[in-house]
């Protein structure tokens, strides 16, 4: 049955973003992406499960990662995932949109705190 | 690597990806629990944590999926696994919904490529749309020994259509080089022996001008073809074999060539073999061997006749095509013919008694070849075709109205499954994909009913002859028919009952009671209206089928003056075998008597020709000593034929054995009607005849006896008078073939083989052609009609079968949702007769209205049919009340079963059920 996607929508590029821009470190597994996007973001975006797994399974779709069965440091089969060439263009496109975007927005949010004042 | 390929090759790995998918998860979750002892939570707390924090698994696992972009595909696959367990559920209704899909279907697909292949395919020759057809018109009604060539008719609206013309007309054609890039003539060579490796069998060829095979643009499978060179008097005797032909007598087609195929006892030198696909200009002729136009002189009986074919301008005898010079149109080719062919019409008219009206000439384009099949079925097809769309119609309306029936019934299943958050248009698309899914069954099947009646149809037409030209068959048009027509039908049906069943609110549907959703007050005036369709239509096959079926008894019934059954003919061509009329009556005499001999032959005659089944011989027999205009039917006989055909005899004798003699007197036996129109007044018996055409004109015939009317040469038509003569007197010159016509107590065709026995031992170069019943050769008389009565009983019994299904179904529907009422009446004390009326009421309105729509339809459907009708106006009341009335009787049976079950429920058990 067709679920309410407008979450998913909503955090689909931005988390795109994150997933590739964790993988650029090196291939890990699904679980240590979502920990180290938490642990970088100071545990301010927590990502869960249910749009973790999506989204890496739609970016393997669409080429940018490629996924491999390897041993986990603990000795377990886990499943690593790496970024493709067409993932790194891709992530280099999405960061600069991104930088601008956010330095937009802390210009925006400046001005308006100093007026503020 | 695309996504898109790439989630194809995925698909293939579908299994073994879920499984990864599973284990990923599972990884997931054992590393955050593991994580989470080691931070020092107790073993069951994390265990706990690690699964909330994870959240649903399923759900993830199925956005997962998602991602994987199968959806579409999957759900497809879902819905047609959840049509199939629906299917399997009501298989009565899933039987009778495929069943009637895969008779219209079939049916449909039938016709239509049947159709396709006798009146819309083209010529299999070069370039066909540049071939012009040479025929003329005149008004004339009647035109004397033109009648038997396929491409002459009678044509109701402009008199008399012919397609033959005589030699000098065809060389005419010849000089419009500037109009035609090729003139080719042509004509059937008529019954032939054929003899390859001294095995002599019945056969028919072509003579074919010099120029047939360049015209049509044919080239040989082998060899070469005719041409110029071969087609005059005094060439080598060459032939070319048809592909069939060679490959049925030679070892390979190419041994063929140079080999000897004996015509006749002459011999003709194999030159060439005709391409596989090539069946010469008539679809529906069988041509074994195309030899040279003049090649007849050698083979026609008389050569001085054959001869004079080049030479007489009034023997009008060949077929003549052409191809159009390029630029050249049809109607300037005749604008420039008209003039100079209505010139030499009206000379010959001048010249000849034939013509009381000029012929005008009429070119008719040559793409399709002689349209003698055209003629015969192309009405009778439109119309069936017609009547299968109607079929089709009604097991569409009938499919619809059951699954309204059952979406009824599932309503609440849909405002349940709506409520749940399930897409309206989701919904929509799994009721079409059942509707799909039984549409597509019904049509795999239809397949294979369309092959079984084309085969059944192909049979009928070519009248068991081996189907050469006219060959249907399993190919990618038929199943791509079946396949858009299963697609169109499924939608057809599919939709309305899908737009309904989700179109309801949900809230107000769960809250209804499981009476009230059983019968949703939209569907069930949807439903009255099909019915009252399925109705109508019913009527109008009923009504069709009762009229062919009328026509054909009319047909079979005609009186005949003697018995038919039980009659076995063959004819043996003594003079193709080369055998002299010296030769030819003693072994004639002799097989009769070993014939009349054999054990289960009650007598055996013979007669020139066949009685019924083969035309006939016409010709003026006068009085002695008077002038008639009007012809007779001749027959040449034995003294065994008028009383094997247990002719009575009215007075004096028939044609005796004596008569066979060799010195008798010259004898004749006349009929009534000869009596009445020529002897009126008279005493017959005594008087002579004679016949004003050589050899015997100057002989003369003294009546001995007078036999009752029997309709001979023709079934229909006025009644001729009829002449029998001993055969030996040879009034059409020297015996060359006779008929045997054999009365047996048993199954006749059980004594061929004796019969053959006989006949080889007696001379094995005589050929036995055309060993069959008299019974079906009349019955191929009467082909077409047989197709139309069959055809169209089928249609009716279905129809009829389609139209009680959905009476019943409704009367049922109508039982259950009207169970607590019918228990309440019961238990007021109501009578059981009473309750069966109440119920049946309703289904009488149904079917009164669809008669009231039926009747003017069926009368105004009838009136394709009126030109194929025989002995039966196309609203003949009979007809009509008795369509009427097995209507009526069926619905009430059909209503009476679910209506006597509901008399008879049980008030409290029905009353408790709510």
């Amino acid at each position: 049955m067709a679920r309410p996607r407008s979450r998913v929508d909503l955090l689909q590029g931005t988390l795109d973003v994150l997933i590739l821009r964790t993988l650029s470190a090196g291939p890990t597994h699904g679980h240590d992406i979502a920990k180290s996007i938490r642990r970088r973001s100071e545990d301010v975006l927590n990502v869960e499960a249910g749009s973790l797994y999506p989204a890496l399974h739609r970016l393997e779709a669409r080429g940018w990662v490629e996924a491999s069965w390897a041993l986990s440091d603990k000795g377990k089969r886990a499943r690593y995932y790496r970024l493709t060439p067409a993932g790194r263009r891709h992530l280099a496109g999405e960061e600069s949109k991104w930088e601008t975007f956010s330095r937009a927005m802390r210009l925006v949010l400046n001005a308006a705190a100093q007026e503020g004042e | 690597m695309s996504s898109v390929l790439r989630r194809i090759l995925w698909l293939f790995s579908r299994r073994r990806r879920q499984q990864e998918l599973d284990e990923e998860i599972r990884f997931h979750l054992e590393t955050e629990r593991d994580e989470r002892e080691q931070a020092g939570e107790p073993a069951a707390e994390a265990r706990r944590q690690a699964r909330i924090d994870f959240g649903n698994v399923a759900l993830v696992r199925e956005d997962t999926r998602a991602a994987w972009g199968w959806t579409a595909i999957e759900q497809l696959y879902q819905d047609l696994r959840y049509a199939a367990r629906m299917m399997r559920r009501s298989p009565a209704f899933t039987a009778l919904a495929v069943l009637s899909l895969a008779l219209g279907i079939g049916v449909n697909t039938a016709l239509f490529s049947f159709a396709d292949v006798m009146l819309l395919r083209g010529l299999p020759v070069h370039d066909p749309r540049t071939l012009v057809r040479m025929t003329w018109r005149t008004p004339q009604n009647e035109m004397h020994g033109m009648s038997r060539h396929a491409t002459s008719y009678r044509d109701p609206e402009v008199g008399f259509t012919g397609g033959v013309f005589s030699y000098a007309g065809y060389r005419e054609f010849q000089t419009h080089s500037d109009l035609f890039s090729s003139v080719f003539a042509y004509q059937g060579t008529g019954p032939l022996t054929l003899n390859v490796h001294g095995q002599a069998e019945p056969g028919a060829g072509e003579y074919v001008s010099g120029d047939y095979f360049r015209g049509l643009g044919i080239v040989p499978a082998a060899g070469r073809a005719i041409d110029e060179s071969d087609d005059r008097i005094g060439a080598p005797a060459v032939a070319i074999l048809s592909f069939a032909f060679a490959r049925d007598h030679f070892a390979s087609v190419a041994d063929a060539i140079g080999g000897t195929v004996n015509i006749n006892t002459t011999p003709f030198t194999i030159v060439g073999i005709a391409p596989q696909q090539f069946f010469g200009t008539d679809p529906g002729k069988v041509i074994d061997l195309y030899l040279p136009l003049h090649a007849n002189v050698r083979l026609e009986s008389s050569a001085g006749a054959a001869a004079a074919r080049y030479t007489e301008a009034s023997i009008w005898w060949l077929e003549v095509m052409a191809r159009r010079q390029p630029g050249v149109s049809l109607e300037r080719a005749q604008m420039e013919l008209a003039p100079p062919f209505q010139h030499a019409s009206d000379d010959l008219k001048v010249n000849s008694r034939r013509w009381t009206q000029a012929p005008s000439l009429a070119l008719k384009a040559g793409d399709n070849g002689i349209d003698s099949l055209r003629r015969a079925y192309g009405r009778p097809l439109v119309m069936l075709i017609g009547l299968a769309a109607l079929i089709l119609t009604l097991s569409c309306a009938n499919i619809a109205n059951l699954l309204l029936a059952r979406a009824a019934a599932r309503t609440r299943e849909m405002a349940v499954r709506l409520s749940v958050g399930a897409g309206r248009a989701r919904v929509a698309r799994q009721l079409v994909t059942e509707s799909l899914a039984l549409s597509c069954t019904g049509g795999a099947l239809g397949v294979g009913v369309a092959i079984l009646a084309q085969r059944w149809m192909t049979a009928l037409v070519t009248n068991g002859l081996p189907p050469f030209a006219v060959h249907a068959g399993l190919n990618g048009q038929v199943l791509g028919l079946a396949l858009g027509l299963s697609v169109v039908t499924g939608l057809l049906f599919g939709l309305t009952p899908a737009l309904q069943a989700t179109s309801r609110t949900t809230i107000s549907a769960l809250k209804e009671t499981r009476a009230q959703t059983a019968y949703g007050w939209r569907a069930a005036g949807t439903r009255r209206v099909l019915l009252i369709v399925q109705v109508a239509i019913a009527l109008v096959m009923l009504m069709a089928a009762g009229l062919f079926l009328r026509t054909l008894v009319a047909y079979q019934s005609i009186e005949r003056g003697y018995s038919t059954d039980h009659l076995l003919t063959f004819a043996l061509r003594t003079r193709q075998a080369g055998l002299t009329a010296r030769d030819a009556i003693p072994l004639f005499r002799t097989l009769r008597e070993r014939i009349a001999a054999l054990p289960g032959v009650r007598s055996a005659g013979l007669s020139d020709g066949v009685l019924i089944g083969d035309g006939g011989s016409f010709t003026s027999v006068e009085p002695a000593g008077r002038e008639v205009k009007e012809s007779s039917v001749v027959l040449n006989v034995d003294g065994g034929l008028l009383s094997t055909m247990q002719l009575r005899l009215v007075k004096g004798r028939g044609i005796e054995e004596r008569d066979e003699l060799p010195g008798a007197p010259p004898v004749a036996v006349v009929d009534e009607t000869y009596v009445r129109k020529f002897f009126s007044g008279v005493e017959p018996i005594g008087q002579y005849v004679r016949m004003p055409s050589e050899p015997v004109a100057n002989l003369r015939f003294q009546v001995v006896g007078v036999v009752a009317n029997a309709r001979v040469a023709r079934l229909t038509g006025d009644r001729e008078p009829t002449v029998y003569f001993p055969f030996t007197a040879g009034v059409f010159g020297e015996v060359g073939e006779m008929v045997f016509v054999i009365r047996t107590a048993g199954d006749p065709l059980s004594l061929s083989s004796a019969i053959r026995t006989l006949v080889h031992e007696a001379d094995p170069k005589v050929p036995i052609a055309r060993l069959v019943t008299q019974d079906s050769l009349i019955e191929g008389m009467f082909n077409r009609e047989i197709l139309l009565a069959r055809l169209c009983t089928a249609f009716a019994c279905l129809a009829l079968a389609i139209a009680v299904v959905g009476l019943y179904g409704t009367v049922l529907q109508d039982v259950s949702r009207r169970r607590s009422e019918i228990g309440i009446r019961i238990a007021l004390g109501a009578q059981r007769g009473q309750i069966v009326v109440i119920v049946l009421r309703e289904l009488l309105v149904v079917v009164a209205i669809g008669l009231l729509v039926g009747v003017p339809a069926a009368l105004t459907a009838t009136r394709i049919a009126e030109a194929l009708l025989f002995g039966v106006t196309r609203s003949d009341p009979i007809t009509l009340a008795l369509s009427i009335g097995v209507i009526v009787s069926t619905a009430m049976v059909a209503g009476f079963v679910p209506a006597r079950a509901a008399s008879q429920l049980n008030p409290t058990v029905a009353l408790r059920v709510e």
